[in-house]
């Protein structure tokens, strides 16, 4: 068998760790969390003057 | 006539140069000021690293009604009085956690000095609360915490030796169940502190070594942790201005797979401090101060956790200073 290229061991990684169910619920938490987080200083950096007093 | 005409005619005013001329060379100088790295700023204590972030996002909440009352006796000495009655939770092995009824009355007594701080709380269900703050030299700091109770082998102690250099700062701690620790922070430019930190578990044979690292500027500070128990926290906090201030945090345990990510205000106005934050794991809480007169301070908290269907309001009173 030819030596997987780097492109089909990060698909087989990304499979992985998408189609199994327990580590879909972690990684769809880390996916919300982390989006929060982003989101959240975003928000807070380009809007935040809109919540000043 | 013409020397009078002479100082009637008024010599021409000075041009406006002073005011327009000082303000360029000002803003250039500003931007040219070289960073002296002999003379940066002392870092904030390591544990304190997440300070600004703890303040807005993580207020007492509770449930049930509290009463607190604290009466200075004179300048350094004070008393107070507690009551809490609601429910706490209990971490059981069947449902994750439990809520118990509890009330307790808690007495306390502060001795607070500017080099020695002692303060001493008991309650009614068997504890005793002991802090310690002495400064044995203008760096040198002693600190200690003691938590004793009832139940056997539950009983907690910590020694802290905290040292304050120019630019840095070293702590040392000593624990019951041999508990040994050690943390270092240094600023590294004006803006920006590193530190790290070591432990040792004496009884469970467990070490651990964690990093951090501190941005902060007037408008903004961000902070990060990871630690080899495999805790892994960032935080960002923004001063909108001086009344208002944002923060967020996003926290992940590799141990146990727990992600939370929040997001919070805190709005300090003269009569009320509200403090209120979203979370990711579908909780929403609030926590309300209002200053009704001079030192009583009337307090609502609510929680509600959509998720776990879980709501817990309180409501209380805090008199004296």
């Amino acid at each position: 068998m030819a030596p997987a290229s780097s492109m089909e061991k990060i698909k087989e990684f990304l499979n992985s760790q998408i189609y199994d169910d327990d580590k879909w619920a972690v990684n769809s938490k880390l996916l919300g969390a982390a989006g929060l987080f982003a989101g959240s200083i975003l928000f807070m950096r380009n809007f935040g003057d809109l919540m000043a007093i | 006539m013409g020397s009078s005409v002479s100082h009637a005619a008024a010599p021409p005013p000075p041009p406006p140069a002073g005011l327009a001329v000082a303000l360029p060379p000002k803003a250039e100088e500003k931007s040219e000021k070289k960073v002296d790295y002999l003379n940066l700023p002392c870092p904030v204590p390591f544990e304190e690293i997440q300070r600004e972030a703890l303040m807005s996002l993580k207020p007492e909440l509770f449930e049930g009604l509290r009463f607190d009352f604290t009466k200075g006796l004179n300048q350094k000495f004070s008393l107070s009085h507690s009551v809490y009655m609601g429910s706490t939770e209990v971490p059981s092995p069947s449902s994750g956690t439990i809520k118990v009824p509890t009330a307790h009355y808690e007495f306390g007594a502060n001795f607070l000095d500017p080099k020695l701080m002692l303060i001493g709380r008991v309650l009614t269900d068997g504890r005793l609360n002991a802090r310690v703050k002495c400064d044995l030299t203008d760096n040198l700091t002693l600190k200690i915490n003691a938590q004793l109770t009832n139940e056997p082998h539950f009983s907690q102690g910590m020694f802290n030796f905290d040292y304050k250099g120019k630019d840095f700062r070293a702590q040392y701690q000593m624990g019951n169940n041999a508990f040994y620790g050690a943390n270092y922070i240094q600023s590294v430019t004006p803006h920006l502190s590193l530190g790290s930190e070591v432990f040792w578990l004496g009884h469970q044979r467990k070490s651990g070594i964690g990093f951090a690292a501190r941005y902060n500027t007037d408008k903004m500070v961000a902070t990060a942790q990871a630690a080899s128990t495999g805790i892994v926290a960032l935080c960002y906090v923004q001063k909108v201005s001086e009344k208002v201030s944002l923060a967020s945090d996003f926290m992940y345990n590799h141990m146990t797979r727990d992600v939370t990510s929040s997001f919070g205000y805190d709005y300090i106005l003269r009569q009320c401090r509200l403090r209120g934050k979203l979370d990711s794991n579908g909780c929403v809480a609030a926590f309300l101060e209002e200053r009704l007169n001079m030192g009583v301070n009337f307090i609502l908290s609510a929680e509600i956790d959509h998720r776990k269907k879980d709501y817990k309001f309180g409501f209380g009173m805090t008199v004296g200073e």
